[in-house]
């Protein structure tokens, strides 16, 4: 694995207790209808049919199931969905398919707003948002990815490209302003690369 | 010199503030309310009562009525919906016309929705029956409209619900047409194999049933017929049929079916939803009522080619006739009793079952007459792409139900109990068979279902998988399905193979249902079925007089329930048959011909067809027919010459209100002015 699929695939680990009784302590009743200030559609609706998970190309892959989200969020199981609903592609495939109209994705985009907000960033938010800061790109592509590059005969990244250093200036300005990085808990960077 | 008209007799108004218990008189102070009101003009009686309802109540009523003259009654308490009646009676009961009663609804529209202001509440029902008061002045006497009702009735549709209403009517004595539009009447019941939850097959419960109504001397069947035209209101209904010609001639047929040996002519059976075949000439089933042959114009050779005469020949009796034309006719009715039915879901191209792209995903209907032993396979079930009697076999729940997307919200009620008797009869007929249900929720709600649910698990081995299938692929080779889906109950994502796959298909509105609908004005519900009166306690009537509805036409439903509902209806419609007569509320819109310049603009808004441009005098005037009228002001709104009144709900009516309201005193000016 390379340097890069290392980094953004660490700390994605499965926090649930299947072992522990659940009671109302641990639940949130509020939880659903925050969701919903967040940009979620009412996830009370839900029937839990499935179709959602069948038609997700993540929930395939991983542990990870759209619907079982739904019903954490439905129950109220705040703690447990925060830290573990960052695989999301985003691909809208449970969206187009859901029987009650229900939108899972924008869903999981709600939690992760709700996340940041409590602190709960997992490492590779931290890493992309750093990479933001400090290259003007989120993913930053490594010496061998370059060197690939140039062997093949490809156009060299913006980063080496005359003009790129205002561009980056101006992102800079725009996480700063908008107290991203304070969000995200991450020092900015003075000057240029 | 004072002339007559100047002199209008005394209003005494009498005025009656009901507590209703503590749900007004908890909030409002009633005894305040009606001390005040007693000090307006023309008020002669002002007092509040524990409940106006009450035998007392309305014996407080009638008193004021008898020994105070008083001959407006202004009732202050809950709701018209729910007493309106009562009162109307009550005052008529004492001798004074209905229509001089009117209601303040202290309840719904003051107590209730102010029950933590009781101040501003008092004040509020004080200021309401201020207005109730000024609008009693301006109330006139109305006299309801009697009509005579036809001792007859049409139903339209002969399904079993059709045929169930039909039967009720001609039992009672009273002259019943039966109109359906197929060849036979019978309906979709006669496709099924076997009903659920007792197995009983379909055509062997329907077919005495339909012999039944073919045998009853007061019923007329016109089957091949459409209705074309309704019009006329509740009791006087002029309606247009057209006899659809079958190039046979009925009373000549008897059914033999040589004609149809000698028919060169083969086309897909819609009877068997395809996968059979019938001639050109034919009858939907055996068991058909009327047991008369039909010729498919569109498929008919000599229709085609003028030359084939094979059916001509072979008929002993010369029933053949390609010269036939339709036959219009027009029946007066009394009542209509609309039973058209139901279509089945068809599911949408490229859709995710994959319905008409794989050959081994059928639907539900589909698969009743292959396991039907008057089916095209004799009742063996077989495989659409090869032959081959299929092992494995799954079933989806909720094709085209419960589904926000596809505008079909509701649940079609039906298809859980028929999966799981469907899962049965393979199961007998095939033993070593594999069945998997995957549904959303299992509705085993009536009598007898949930021991038939219990049994298909206990004795069948059924398997039920709880998860809706989100994708359906196929081997090129074997043309099997396989489906993934997450079952829920697991978590985990799955991929099955199966040799079958039926879609249990949701019910919609059969498509003749719609010009229907148009021609009689009938409401229709969000979800597309036709509207009843009310949900809970009108279940068969509908929004215009006369007209009944029963079977899926207004819901998804089984046979026990259409059945039910139809005897419903045939009560409903005999009993205004058994009357002889309505009574029309003269509610109803009113033109002044000197106003009226007959431009015709109210015949256009009308969502009733109750108002019509006639000759009245050598003059277009518009002219309402008030058993059609149900008294909605939209003509009245609509006319530019103000030519229309709504009776009971006039301008003058309407704006004594508003002067009322908009003159009284408020809280806030009093404690403002101090007074």
């Amino acid at each position: 694995m390379g340097e890069v699929e290392k980094v953004f695939t660490s700390g994605l680990a499965e926090k649930l207790s299947e072992d522990k009784i659940i009671t109302e302590d641990d639940l949130d009743p509020e939880f659903a209808a925050e969701i919903i200030r967040y940009g979620g559609k009412d996830v009370m609706t839900c029937l839990q049919c499935g179709n959602c998970t069948g038609v997700c190309p993540i929930s395939l892959k991983i542990e990870y199931k759209t619907r079982t989200t739904i019903k954490y969020c439905q129950f109220g199981m705040r703690k447990q969905t925060l830290e573990t609903r960052w695989v999301c592609a985003t691909c809208y495939r449970c969206y187009e398919h859901c029987p009650a109209d229900l939108n899972p994705a924008e869903l999981m985009i709600a939690l992760r707003h709700i996340a940041i907000r409590e602190g709960i960033i997992p490492p590779f938010v931290k890493v992309a948002a750093t990479n933001l800061l400090q290259y003007g790109m989120t993913v930053r592509p490594d010496e061998a990815m370059i060197k690939e590059r140039v062997k093949m005969g490809l156009p060299v990244l913006p980063q080496t490209k005359p003009g790129w250093e205002e561009v980056k200036k101006q992102i800079v300005t725009i996480i700063q302003t908008t107290k991203y990085d304070r969000l995200l808990g991450i020092a900015p960077k003075e000057g240029s690369e | 010199m004072t002339s007559p008209e100047s002199k209008k007799p005394e209003e005494k108004i009498g005025v009656f503030i009901c507590h209703c218990g503590t749900n007004i008189g908890g909030v409002v102070n009633c005894e305040k309310v009606a001390e005040n009101i007693s000090k307006l003009p023309g008020v002669v009686v002002s007092k509040d009562v524990k409940y106006a309802c009450s035998d007392l109540g309305q014996e407080d009523i009638r008193k004021a009525i008898r020994e105070n003259g008083v001959n407006r009654v202004v009732v202050a308490s809950c709701s018209p919906r729910l007493h309106e009646f009562t009162f109307k009676k009550c005052v008529e009961g004492a001798g004074l016309n209905p229509y001089f009663m009117h209601m303040v609804n202290l309840r719904e529209q003051c107590s209730w929705v102010h029950m933590k202001e009781p101040e501003k509440a008092t004040q509020k029902a004080e200021d309401l029956v201020k207005m109730g008061v000024d609008r009693s002045r301006l109330l006139t006497p109305l006299t309801p409209r009697e009509v005579s009702v036809e001792k007859s009735c049409l139903v339209i549709g002969g399904g079993i619900s059709g045929i169930q209403a039909a039967l009720d009517i001609g039992d009672k004595g009273f002259k019943t047409y039966l109109v359906e539009k197929e060849p036979s009447i019978g309906g979709h019941m006669a496709q099924l194999d076997k009903t659920f939850p007792t197995g009983d097959c379909a055509i062997c419960i329907l077919a005495p049933k339909m012999v039944e109504v073919a045998r009853n001397p007061n019923i007329e069947i016109l089957a091949y017929s459409e209705v074309v035209d309704i019009e006329g209101y509740v009791g006087n209904f002029k309606v247009k049929i057209r006899r659809k010609p079958r190039y046979v001639i009925e009373d000549k047929c008897v059914g033999c079916g040589v004609c149809a040996e000698k028919c060169p002519v083969k086309v897909p059976n819609e009877f068997d939803c395809g996968f059979g075949t019938r001639r050109a000439i034919y009858v939907p089933f055996p068991q058909a009522v009327p047991l008369k042959y039909t010729i498919d114009k569109e498929h008919c050779l000599h229709f085609k080619t003028g030359k084939c005469q094979l059916c001509v020949k072979a008929c002993v009796n010369q029933a053949i006739d390609h010269k036939q034309e339709p036959i219009d006719i027009e029946l007066n009715v009394g009542t209509i009793i609309v039973a058209t039915g139901f279509d089945t879901y068809v599911p949408i191209r490229k859709g995710v079952y994959k319905y008409w792209e794989y050959k081994n995903v059928i639907t539900a209907l589909e698969l009743e007459r292959l396991i039907n032993a008057a089916g095209p396979t004799g009742g063996h079930l077989v495989r659409p792409s090869d032959g081959v009697e299929p092992k494995r076999i799954a079933f989806i729940q909720c094709v085209g139900s419960r589904n926000i997307k596809l505008q079909h919200k509701y649940c079609s009620r039906v298809c859980c109990m028929y999966a799981i008797k469907n899962a049965q009869i393979i199961s007998e007929h095939t033993p070593d068979s594999e069945i998997a249900i995957y549904y959303n929720d299992v509705r085993a709600f009536g009598k007898g279902f949930e021991e038939l649910y219990h049994r298909v698990r206990e004795d069948y081995g059924v398997e039920f998988i709880r998860g809706r299938p989100a994708k359906l692929t196929r081997d090129p080779l074997t043309e099997n399905i396989t489906i993934r889906a997450e079952e829920t109950l697991l978590a985990k994502i799955t991929e099955r193979e199966f040799d079958l796959v039926v879609l249990s298909v949701g019910l919609i509105p059969a498509a003749g249902t719609s010009p229907i609908q148009k021609m009689l004005s009938l409401p229709v519900s969000d979800d597309g079925f036709l509207q009843e009166s009310h949900p809970k306690l009108r279940p068969v009537e509908t929004a215009i007089e006369g007209v009944f509805i029963c079977g899926c036409v207004q819901s998804p439903k089984d046979i026990p329930d259409s059945v039910a509902q139809a005897k419903g209806a045939a009560s409903a419609a005999s009993t205004m048959m058994i009357k002889g007569k309505h009574i029309v509320e003269p509610l109803c819109a009113s033109v002044t011909n000197e106003l009226c310049v007959g431009c015709g603009l109210c015949t256009e808004v009308c969502p009733y067809k109750a108002i019509e441009l006639k000759e009245v005098d050598g003059l277009t005037k518009a002219v309402v027919t008030e058993a059609l009228c149900h008294g909605c002001g939209t003509c009245a709104a609509s006319c530019p010459q103000h030519a229309i009144s709504q009776l009971q709900f006039t301008d003058d009516q309407i704006l004594s209100e508003l002067t009322a309201a908009l003159g009284s005193t408020n809280g806030a000016k009093d404690s403002a002015g101090g007074g």
